[in-house]
């Protein structure tokens, strides 16, 4: 039987632990209100710059036009780049302890790397987690293409153009046909969901827009227009992400730290229980003893 | 077009700067500074690094724009820029700084620093100043 000292000392580190689990839980919420008026700032900008793509349109598939003579036209056609070589853009968080965050975009980068098994791929991984993941496997044609590390929860549209440099880059060199992105969606405080989904080529279908396209007059030329637009608009899509993955881990780990606190608390309760009925236990030996022992000197 | 007003909105990436009805505005434009009123045509313009004033009754303001496109639709002007700074708000101090540690670094031809980002560095910080000097005094 354990003794009353063990108990008591047990009951104290879960205590502390708790208030530690709490102290993060905390913290993660006072985070997450900046991180979700980051979020909020950042759309009308990202917003705008899908608009006006959308504004190009009929000239981006026009096939005439000189957009498709262009570099960065294989972002809406890869028809000219290399098949066997591809990229993907992998967001995970520095830290852990927020529950499942972190395993299932793991987890869809391994079934991804699988996919893709006989192709070069270019990975580049934001988030300590997915880099040290990276870094693990032994898998052939795997390369670590860029990390950045440490960048949370201050993410800034500076991070995100370096991203889209590095993809720049990895279209240049390599001649990627596609860049597919993992990375977890904040849905709500109680909810974040894994997205993997296709980055590069552009789909127009997910480029919202109007439906009334106006005429405009584009000055210095539509080309112009284009090239300027396009790292703009790539860089406020990364820029997005990345704050959408920012808020869902601390989001994620607002509530892995409260239940976990809350567990800690039962634990402690049902310690106490155990430690009063080992004390009561004790006590009744005792006076067990004391009357016995009366009891024999009085016979 | 007496009465008639503007819509302006400077927005970059990072938040929505200025929103605000004026009459009058003139946007850096890649080719020259470009005037604009109530009742111009629709327009998309290439921005480079430069000075954005605008004027409402008789205050004037200026603001450091750092490239980007402008849009104007239906007397709204929007501009996306990569940053944007109200003159008045600039540390005439940091700027002069960023600018001697820019131009140190492009000097030191050293291979691990980006030639192109401290050549921008350079212009983000000279167009601080100028705007700065620019600014009406109050």
């Amino acid at each position: 039987m354990e003794s009353l000292r063990d108990i008591r000392q047990e009951i104290k580190a879960i205590k502390s632990t708790k208030q530690m689990m709490l102290t993060m839980k905390m913290i993660s919420s006072a985070r997450i209100k900046k991180a979700q008026q980051q979020m909020e700032d950042g759309r009308p900008f990202a917003k705008k710059m899908a608009e006006m793509i959308d504004n190009l349109r009929k000239d981006i598939q026009n096939p005439s036009s000189e957009i498709h003579k262009l570099p960065a036209y294989r972002f809406f056609d890869n028809s000219r780049s290399d098949k066997n070589s591809v990229a993907l853009l992998l967001i995970t968080a520095d830290k852990g302890l927020c529950g499942a965050f972190n395993a299932v975009a793991l987890r869809a980068a391994l079934k991804w790397v699988r996919e893709n098994s006989d192709k070069e791929k270019y990975v580049f991984v934001v988030g300590k987690k997915g880099r040290d993941f990276m870094r693990r496997l032994k898998i052939p044609r795997l390369h670590l293409a860029g990390e950045l590390i440490g960048i949370f929860p201050r993410a800034s549209y500076a991070h995100a153009a370096m991203i889209k440099d590095a993809f720049y880059n990895l279209f240049r060199d390599h001649n990627i046909s596609t860049v597919d992105l993992i990375y977890n969606d904040f849905k709500s405080m109680a909810s974040q969901t894994l997205i993997s989904k296709r980055f590069l080529p552009f789909d127009f279908d997910e480029i919202p827009g109007e439906e009334n396209v106006s005429d405009f007059i584009f000055e210095p030329g539509m080309i112009d227009i284009f090239l300027t637009l396009i790292p703009r608009y790539l860089s406020a899509s990364i820029y997005r992400y990345l704050l959408e993955s920012q808020a869902a881990e601390l989001a994620a780990r607002m509530n892995a730290m409260e239940a976990a606190s809350k567990n800690a608390g039962e634990i402690a309760d049902s310690l106490s229980v155990k430690l009063n009925k080992v004390r009561q236990a004790t006590i009744t030996n005792e006076i067990t003893e004391i009357v016995s022992g009366a009891n024999a000197l009085n016979n | 077009m007496a009465g008639k007003k503007l819509r302006l909105q400077i927005v970059t990436p990072q938040r929505p700067v200025l929103d605000k009805e004026v009459d009058f505005v003139a946007l850096p434009a890649f080719n020259g500074e470009m005037g604009v009123l109530p009742g111009h045509i629709q327009y998309v313009a290439k921005l480079n690094y430069g000075v954005l004033r605008y004027k409402e009754g008789e205050t004037e303001e200026t603001f450091a724009v750092m490239g980007g496109l402008a849009e104007i639709e239906h007397d709204n002007i929007r501009v996306f820029a990569e940053d944007a700074a109200l003159a008045e708000e600039i540390d005439e101090e940091a700027a002069k700084q960023k600018l001697a540690q820019a131009k140190a670094s492009l000097t030191k031809h050293d291979a691990d620093i980006d030639m192109e980002l401290a050549e921008i560095e350079i212009k983000k910080a000279l167009l601080m100043l100028k705007v700065k000097k620019k600014a009406p005094k109050f």
